[in-house]
Parts: C-alpha cells; sequence; structure tokens
C-alpha cells in the first residue's frame, strides 16, 4: 500500500521508544558485575591459617605466554618454600588465565575485578602484598548492580549488592 | 493615553515573542535528544540537572563561551550576516500568526497576535523566503566545499519547496476566501480544513519537512556526507543562531500546519480552553517532526528533486484544479 511501510516504520519507533533503554550506567550509578567464570585481575590466595597459599614454584612464571609473571622464592620461618617477590605486570597481561591452570597449589587465580586502569605502566605492577587483597572471583555474577563512584580507592566503583538485574532481558528483539 | 497603551502592548507582545522563540529551543533541543535517546533504547541526557533538564543550558554556556572561530579565508562579512538572515525571519514570520482570539486580563481584551494582517498568508511565504539566504551565503562565505555542497543543495531544495508549498495553501485560501490567518481559522470554525484539503495537507508538510531542513529532508546539514553542510564552519554563538532559526522554523510549520488545516485554536471533543488545544496541536506537530527525524533515513538529491517537481507539484496543481472545480459547482446558482 501507498506509504504502508512509512507507517510500520513509525509504529515501530514509536514502540522502540517506551521500551526499555539498555544504557548501563557505569560507572556513577550501575556497574556490571560479571560472571563467576570472568578472568579479570589476579588474585593469590591464602590457606586456613591465613598463610600465603603460593608455594613459588614459577610454573605460573614458566607457562605465561607473555612473561609477565616474576617469582622470586625464599624459605620463611616454617622451612616452607613462599615467594618473596611475586609480581605480575598488568599492561603486558593477557587475561588467558593459564597461571591459574597451571598452579598445583591453587594460589593464583583471576578474580572479577575489571577496574583497574592506570595513567601509568609502571602503576600495573602488581606486587604480593597487594595481589593478596584483591577481591576474589564473582559468586553470583551475570547482572547490573547499583554502585556509586569511588576515586580514593584502589577499587573505582563500590557496590554492596550481591545481585543484580539482567541486562539482557532489556534489550528488545523485534 | 490610548496610543501609548496599544504601543507598550504591542512592544510587550514582540519581546514576549522574541523571548519566547529564544528560550523555547533549551527545552526542544533536550526533547529531541530525549526522543531521540529512548528511541535508540538509549537515555538521552541524564547527568546535567533531573533527567538531563538542564542540559540544555549547560550547552549555551558552552556556545557561548567558545571561541568563535572564522576561517582564514572565509568572507568575513558575509561569513558574519549570515547567521542573523539565518535567524531574524522566522521571528518575523511569527509577528503575522496567530495563536488565539483574545483573553481579558485586568478587564481589558488583549488580542493574541502582534498584527491581523489581511494577507498573512503572503507575508509569511515572503518573509520566510529570505531565510535561505542565510543558508546559503553561510554555505558560501565560509569558503568550504562541504558548506558550499551543503549550500548549493539548500538552495535549489529551498526553491524547488516553496513552489508546491506555496500552491497547496491555495486551497485553504479559496476554501476561506481569504488570506488573513485568523479569517482562516475562523473559517474552520465547522470542520478543520484537512477533511477538505488531504492532499493540500500532505503536501504542505512533506514540503515543510524540506523548508524546516529535516530529515528526510536535511540534505543541506547532511551530517553522514558533509560534515555538517553549510554550518560546518560556524562554531559559538553563530552555531547557536543556526539552530535556534531551525527549531524556529520547525515551530513556524507546526503553527502554520495547524492554522491552515487542523482548526488553529478550535477545539473539537474535548472543551479545552482555546490557546491550549493550539498549543497542544503544535506540540503534537513538533514531536512529529522529530519523530520523523529518528525514523526516517535521508533522500537521495535526485529523489529529492523529483518528489519536489513530479510528486508535490503536480499533486498541488491538481488540488487547486479540483478544489476550484467543486467549489465552483457548490456555489453555481
Amino acid at each position: 500500500m501507498f506509504f504502508a511501510d512509512f507507517a510500520t516504520a513509525l509504529t515501530l519507533t514509536f514502540g522502540y521508544m517506551f521500551s526499555r533503554s539498555v544504557t548501563m550506567q557505569y560507572p556513577d550509578k550501575e556497574k556490571w558485575l560479571p560472571y563467576a567464570r570472568y578472568r579479570g585481575h589476579h588474585f593469590l590466595k591464602r590457606d586456613e591459617e591465613g598463610e600465603i597459599k603460593c608455594v613459588a614454584c614459577e610454573l605460573c612464571a614458566r607457562i605465561c605466554p607473555c612473561d609477565c609473571i616474576e617469582v622470586v622464592p625464599y624459605e620463611d620461618d616454617k622451612g616452607n618454600r613462599r615467594p618473596a617477590k611475586f609480581e605480575i605486570d598488568m599492561a603486558r597481561c593477557l587475561f588467558c588465565g593459564l597461571c591459574e591452570d597451571a598452579c598445583p597449589a591453587d594460589a593464583i587465580a583471576l578474580g572479577q575485578q575489571y577496574e583497574f586502569s592506570s595513567f601509568s605502566s609502571r602503576d600495573l605492577v602488581i606486587g604480593r602484598d597487594n595481589l593478596l587483597g584483591k577481591p576474589g572471583k564473582a559468586t553470583t555474577g551475570g547482572g547490573v548492580v547499583a554502585a556509586r563512584l569511588n576515586t580514593e580507592q584502589d577499587v573505582l566503583v563500590v557496590t554492596s549488592a550481591p545481585h543484580g538485574y539482567n541486562w539482557w532481558r532489556n534489550i528488545r528483539r523485534t | 493615553m490610548e496610543l501609548i497603551v496599544a504601543l507598550g502592548l504591542i512592544a510587550f507582545k514582540v519581546a514576549f515573542l522574541i523571548a519566547m522563540l529564544l528560550l523555547l529551543p533549551l527545552p526542544l533541543t533536550w526533547l529531541e535528544r530525549k526522543i531521540a535517546g529512548h528511541m535508540q533504547q538509549r537515555m538521552g541526557p541524564m547527568r546535567v540537572g533531573w533527567h538531563g533538564l538542564l542540559q540544555p543550558v549547560a550547552d549555551g554556556i558552552k556556545l557561548l563561551t567558545k571561541e568563535d572561530h572564522i576561517p582564514a579565508e572565509a568572507d568575513r562579512f558575509l561569513f558574519k550576516l549570515a547567521p542573523i538572515l539565518a535567524l531574524a525571519p522566522p521571528f518575523v514570520v511569527f509577528v503575522a500568526i496567530p495563536f488565539g482570539e483574545s483573553v481579558s486580563v485586568l478587564g481589558h481584551e488583549i488580542t493574541l497576535y502582534v498584527s491581523n494582517m489581511n494577507v498573512a498568508l503572503l507575508f509569511v511565504f515572503a518573509v520566510i523566503g529570505i531565510e535561505v539566504y542565510g543558508v546559503i551565503f553561510g554555505g558560501w562565505a565560509a569558503n568550504s566545499k562541504y558548506a558550499v555542497l551543503g549550500s548549493l543543495r539548500t538552495c535549489a531544495q529551498m526553491i524547488s519547496y516553496e513552489i508546491p508549498m506555496g500552491f497547496a495553501v491555495i486551497g485553504v485560501v479559496m476554501l476561506a476566501q481569504s488570506m488573513s490567518l485568523l479569517e482562516i481559522v475562523r473559517a474552520q470554525a465547522g470542520v478543520w480544513n484537512i477533511v477538505y484539503q488531504p492532499v493540500g495537507f500532505f503536501v504542505f508538510f512533506v514540503a515543510g519537512l524540506a523548508e524546516a531542513q529535516r530529515i528526510p529532508f536535511d540534505l543541506a546539514e547532511a551530517e553522514g556526507d558533509l560534515g555538517a553542510g553549510f554550518h560546518t564552519e560556524y562554531s559559538g554563538i553563530r552555531f547557536a543562531f543556526f539552530m535556534v532559526s531551525e527549531y524556529a522554523i520547525v515551530l513556524l510549520v507546526s503553527v502554520l500546519v495547524v492554522i491552515l488545516f487542523f482548526g488553529g485554536w478550535n477545539g473539537a471533543l474535548v472543551p479545552l480552553p482555546p490557546l491550549l488545544w493550539f498549543l497542544l496541536k503544535v506540540a503534537f506537530f513538533v514531536y512529529l517532526f522529530i519523530w520523523f527525524r529518528f525514523t526516517f533515513p535521508r533522500y537521495r538529491y535526485d529523489q529529492l528533486m523529483a518528489i519536489g517537481w513530479k510528486v508535490l507539484l503536480p499533486l498541488s496543481i491538481a488540488n487547486i484544479i479540483i478544489t476550484g472545480v467543486i467549489l465552483g459547482a457548490a456555489t453555481a446558482p
């Protein structure tokens, strides 16, 4: 029909006007919680006594395809082999997760944090103590949560909500 | 004393009109960006003020404080003249536009128009024709290929579409037996002209889209292929002049459509104040402009010319002939 396609187009855009917006108001209102499988910033784990799990075997440093992990072992007062220095150059890391797979002591893993941009690549070399304090794997990830911007902290966007709404359900498919 | 009051009233009305036309682009840009955002599943401005309501104010401050750049090779006089030439005609036209019959304030009857010309329609078309000079000079004076191409297109487009636009309203003039906009609205007290003149409305509205240089006929700007068309080289407040002019023309075409075809301030079904009826209808057509903008793609240049000369012009002429024949048959003794 004459101009029927115009009418179809207009009704379509009109319908879209009242459909839900897909905008995620990152970083000062909302934030995406990654899935549990997400490979973000590394973190080092502790065992039950609070002792670092890492045995400084340097397997992670060996398997790392971009050679960004540097481990220097030492012997602590209990006679265990521990890392004196454990540095990851985040500027070079490609987040493949091979270090996590290779680790025999289950000491290193890639966590949920993804906000670690920096003005200097020197700041992206993360040491042992810093890695111990990084957030671990996401447990209930995969959603958008309310958040607020925090410029003081290391973690840019802070959130307290553990569950988010599923952002994907907002996408209208016609 | 009478004279002073009358002059003061006119001065007040003119000042009010100017203030309104200068300030209306602020909410209109906000609305346009908001509607654009939601049609594209975005949110539009959200950060400045509640839901970005102060965004146009922030933009205005930005435009006012921005460097006023004139290209080295530009024709400086024409470059400075063009924004004023683009801005003035839409403002002048509103002198002839009635917004209603009259309201009584403190016992005085105040008419809702500055002047009731008997040739208002002719005046509107004559003055709005000047507006094209702003665009042409602006594009030419900037000495940039994009700007020149933009103004070349505008030149052809404006001239092509003013003809069917002018012809489209002749049917309305025949029905009202007057060129006064006030008389035209009064003639529609019973039945709106859209019933008798659907073809006239169609031609007028499409040509109005082209005159306002809005999508799907925004070839003068065509940000996809011409940078920003005729105002590529403009910045700061001079650019703002072009933007204000564009919104004023959008408003003007909406107002004209309402007055000529949709009964002006004559209400229907719901008894509302006449001014409110008028503003509601205008708001609908302004929304229609924005709605079109984010629905349709731009026409190609040859398609634009073909629509203007091969579709709208014959349609408008046929409309005149048929209206004339029917009117003649109806009034024949």
